[in-house]
């Protein structure tokens, strides 16, 4: 998705933006060569320790009004970036501007305007749920003005919110955590792997709270590994790869960039299809052809048209091929299970 | 200092300090009375040397007056853990602890500069020593009361040996805090910060025992704990400046250190 030409008037921005950043009024959030190293400085005579680098030369922006997808393994540096944006971390190299102020001057500033959901998030078990909502919500000086639409929404019953958070399951903790993110209408949401621990039908319930955003005009930052969870609700994609960005797009031209799955099977002798733009890898057996098919599927149609189609599937593209495109041959999480840290299999409901 | 964050940590805390101060005001009140209804036998034990003199004057107090019998109250390690309480285990769990659960990931999320929340938590620190303390002293009154012995305290002095023990504890207080702030687990800061109390503590009755180490006592922060000079009027400066030096090096540390820290994520 494009940067939008007008920008979405918000009821809590007042436009104080930091006169020393640079940004543009379209970016919720960019970064210029964020860096972030992590690492035992020189201690008098001792050496320095050795140095491991979280976050490597990272430029991104994320549109104000857009759904921007943060994806990569475990490790790949998604939460060094979000604790960068929100002050946590101190850069080693480069900057970062949230909603117009520098993440290292403006940090308080940043958070009063953001909502952020921890991942695995910890909460006060001592507290019930209405008490701890109060008290994270008091520390803003903005009313939770979306706290009841959220509870209604994400089923989050009277009687459940007056329950200790100790006695919470993991999907009652995750409900109270987006809540918590959400309540006070945050002109920026940093969500951190907010399905986590989420029923299918809450995981719903949730994209279509992320939906309702997005169409008031507020921005969500998403960092997740569910690739299917992107697909769904992202705009655009950035995929990072061992601290570095290799990959920077809008959700809808990476999947048509990439390869769908035919299978076309016919009567009789089948059709060369060799010299039909985007086709490949065909292979021809029994009446059956399968081939993958790239970028505008025209052509393809073209060249069957009139032919005695027994079947058709052509099997849709999904993010998850890209993903892993990005990241073939390598060893994601970074301990010789491969793959593993990719939750591929997880489908979210349909739109 | 963030009131709503104090709030909360107040209402998390108060269990803990009533049961806190009725401790020490119990504790304060059975000194006087011990010494009211036992000072006689006591002496005549003493003078007969089956405890050798020095035991006599534990930690600076003495069994020989009803101020040397405070004073040992206030330095008797079951007065000094339950202030620790405090002064220590909150002081230590405040920052650290929440780190080690992640509980502080949530906090660090509102628009709370980490120097609020720190000087917040450092308030709280020294609110909860000080009505501890203060229990502890009015338990003291009490006692004296009961015992007929409250003509020899004067209220002006009591203020003073509240005040005084106020500010050492809090300096340990201090010095906690700033060890939680700089570690990211609770084990390390606690070890810190207890390694410095139990030194402390050491260095102090080692001295009080032992003449020949009586050099050490200045060094131990509990030398300028002294409520039987505050009692009897015979304080120092030094029993003021250094816990006070103290409290305002583990906070200018604490300044310093917790803004410019990178707080990675819990693990």
């Amino acid at each position: 998705m494009d940067a939008p030409s007008v920008v979405v008037p918000h009821p809590h921005l007042d436009g104080a933006a930091d006169p020393r950043c640079s940004l543009t009024a379209v970016h919720a959030l960019r970064t210029e060569s964020l860096t972030k190293r992590y690492g035992r400085p020189r201690l008098g005579p001792l050496p320095p320790g050795p140095e491991v680098a979280a976050l490597t030369d990272l430029s991104i922006h994320v549109n104000v009004g857009e759904i921007f997808g943060f994806l990569g393994p475990n490790g790949a540096g998604k939460s060094t970036m979000i604790r960068l944006l929100l002050g946590f971390l101190h850069p080693t190299a480069g900057r970062a501007e949230v909603l117009g102020l520098d993440s290292e001057r403006a940090s308080v500033q940043i958070r009063s305007r953001v909502g952020y959901l921890p991942g695995g998030i910890a909460l006060y078990d001592g507290l019930t749920g209405s008490d701890l909502l109060d008290y994270l919500g008091q520390l803003y000086d903005r009313a939770p003005v979306r706290r009841a639409e959220l509870t209604d929404r994400l089923e989050l019953s009277e009687r459940t919110l007056h329950r200790l958070v100790r006695d919470y399951s993991r999907g009652m903790r995750q409900k109270i955590g987006i809540v918590q993110a959400l309540q006070h209408d945050p002109e920026l949401a940093i969500l951190d792997e907010p399905t986590e621990g989420l029923d299918p039908l809450m995981q719903r319930a949730f994209y279509d709270i992320l939906d309702d955003l997005r169409a008031a005009g507020r921005t969500i930052f998403l960092s997740s590994h569910i690739l299917s969870e992107v697909e769904r609700v992202c705009d655009r994609v950035a995929i990072v790869r061992a601290g570095r960005l290799v990959a920077l797009e809008d959700v809808g031209a990476l999947l048509a960039r990439r390869r769908r799955h035919v299978e076309l099977r016919l009567p009789g002798r089948l059709p060369d299809l060799s010299r039909v733009p985007g086709v490949s890898g065909i292979s021809a057996h029994d009446g059956l052809l399968t081939c993958q098919l790239e970028g505008d599927v025209g052509p393809f149609l073209g060249a069957i048209a009139g032919l005695p189609v027994a079947d058709l599937t052509i099997e849709p593209a999904h993010l998850e091929e890209a993903f892993l495109e990005f990241y073939e041959g390598d060893d994601i999480d970074g301990n010789g299970t491969g793959h593993q840290s990719v939750v591929a299999g997880q489908r979210p409901g349909p739109p | 200092m963030s009131w709503r964050l104090f709030r909360r940590t107040w209402r998390a805390q108060r269990t803990k300090l009533l049961a806190v101060a009725v401790g020490l005001a119990i504790w304060g009140a059975l000194m006087p009375i011990v010494y009211e209804a036992f000072r006689e036998e006591i002496q005549f034990i003493v003078g007969s040397g089956l405890i050798p003199e020095q035991l006599t004057r534990f930690g600076g107090g003495d069994i020989f007056s009803l101020s040397g019998t405070v004073a040992l109250g206030f330095i008797h390690p079951i007065a000094v853990a339950l202030v620790l309480v405090f002064a220590l285990g909150f002081a230590v769990a405040s920052v650290a602890g929440e780190r080690q659960r992640g509980t502080l990931e949530v906090l660090l999320a509102r628009p709370l500069s980490r120097r609020r929340i720190y000087l917040t938590l450092l308030g709280a620190t020294v609110l909860f020593v000080a009505l501890a303390i203060a229990a502890q002293v009015v338990g003291t009154f009490v006692g004296s009361s009961l015992s007929g012995d409250v003509g020899e305290l004067q209220p002006d002095r009591l203020a003073l040996m509240w005040l005084n023990g106020v500010l050492v504890f809090a300096a340990f207080g201090s010095v906690a805090l700033a060890a939680s702030v700089s570690f990211d687990r609770l084990t390390p800061a606690l070890a810190l910060s207890l390694t410095f109390v139990l030194v402390s503590y050491f260095l102090q009755i080692i001295g009080s025992l032992w003449p020949a180490a009586g050099f050490l006592q200045p060094y131990s922060l509990f030398h300028y704990l002294d409520p039987k000079g505050a009692l009897s009027g015979t304080m120092t400066i030094g029993d003021w400046l250094v816990p006070i030096g103290v409290f305002f090096a583990g906070l200018v540390v604490a300044l310093v250190v917790f803004p410019r820290r990178d707080l990675a994520a819990p693990a």
